[in-house]
């Protein structure tokens, strides 16, 4: 029987196959990138659904948070911010710690919401700050 | 010493191996299967709060044909952030009935366990401990495991993460009351697949956790 559990767990995995490879986030646009470990979040390439974004007219906000070590703590941002439609793009680098967002134009997100937000995720929100790095 | 003090608790039934994530983001479901040396279990669980979860499990204690199906609720009783790890402490009870299947007539009667569960993991290296007491109406069990784990190399969201782990497990009622479980961990996006063997019972080890 333990067996057939095993092949059974490797048959569902092998099945979600599909969903692995797009499963980022509610929103279609989420994304990911490979910054390099000592990259300071002030010189994070934009990825293109973020610049994507920007270029629509939306506005960067960008969060530190403690404690993203692994897929699901990515997931769960992208799936707690990406419940807002307030939020155009998103964007976790896990090795930066950085949650990246990009808020609609017209649309805005106090800093208390995204903390709010972050917190409910199960996290904790370090710093915030708006628009493009110097 | 730590038999001794098992037993001085008062011991009763349990199965389970660490679970990962026992508690998600507020509106998160989670579905969880696992088979050990002891049991198999499907568990799913929803997140109301992010310190709480809530859900059903099933659980089947193979060698004595018996089944528990309730609830149990999971709490998220601390977590420490820091910039490049994170540790958490959690809490949880479960109730409800375990009955005799196949060969055991036993009828269904009340059934329940308590545990606590620590982790602590950085991108590289993972530790864990968990603790269960059960009474499954047939006197009392208990269990506890501890994992230690180790990536290869970092992964970013999205990417296949592999982990090399290595589980002991003390079950003082079993005729093999220590094992060492060595396990490889697959994890991307909302997956999890580990898969080992427990060379003292001659037992696969498997378990997935699919986060929704």
């Amino acid at each position: 029987m333990t067996r057939i559990l095993a092949a059974a767990s490797a048959a569902f995995l092998f099945t979600l196959s599909p969903a692995l490879a797009d499963d980022h986030g509610e929103h279609a646009h989420d994304d990911h990138a490979h910054g390099e470990h000592d990259m300071q979040p002030a010189d994070m390439a934009l990825n293109e659904d973020i610049s994507a974004a920007l270029a629509a007219g939306g506005s960067l906000v960008t969060a530190e948070v403690n404690g993203m070590v692994c897929d699901f703590c990515a997931m769960a941002m992208t799936r707690t911010f990406g419940r807002r439609d307030e939020v155009a793009a998103i964007h976790v680098d896990l090795d930066t710690k950085v949650l990246q967002l990009v808020i609609r134009e017209g649309e805005s997100m106090t800093d208390e919401v995204i903390r709010d937000l972050v917190t409910r995720s199960g996290y904790e929100t370090t710093a915030i700050r708006r628009g493009m790095a110097d | 010493m730590l038999k001794h003090i098992l037993a001085g608790v008062g011991l009763l039934a349990c199965t389970a191996t660490a679970d990962a994530r026992p508690v998600s983001y507020e509106g998160g479901w989670t579905a969880i299967g696992e088979t050990d040396r002891a049991s198999s279990a499907l568990w799913v669980h929803y997140t109301p709060h992010y310190e709480w979860s809530l859900g059903g499990r099933v659980e089947w204690m193979r060698d004595r044909d018996l089944v528990f199906t309730g609830a149990q609720a999971t709490h998220l009783v601390h977590r420490r952030f820091r910039p490049d790890s994170q540790g958490n402490l959690y809490a949880f009870a479960g109730a409800g009935v375990a009955e005799g299947i196949d060969g055991n007539p036993r009828d269904a009667e009340a059934a329940g366990f308590v545990g606590v569960m620590a982790d602590w993991e950085t991108r590289r290296w993972f530790v864990s401990w968990e603790a269960r007491l059960a009474d499954f109406g047939e006197g009392g069990e208990a269990m506890q495991a501890a994992r230690v784990g180790w990536a290869p190399y970092e992964g970013d969201f999205g990417d296949l993460h592999t982990w090399f782990m290595l589980e002991v497990d003390q079950r003082p009622q079993r005729d093999e009351p220590v094992t060492v479980t060595p396990l490889v961990r697959f994890f991307k996006g909302p997956v999890l697949l580990e898969l080992g063997y427990t060379p003292a019972d001659d037992e696969p080890f498997a378990s997935f956790i699919y986060r929704f």
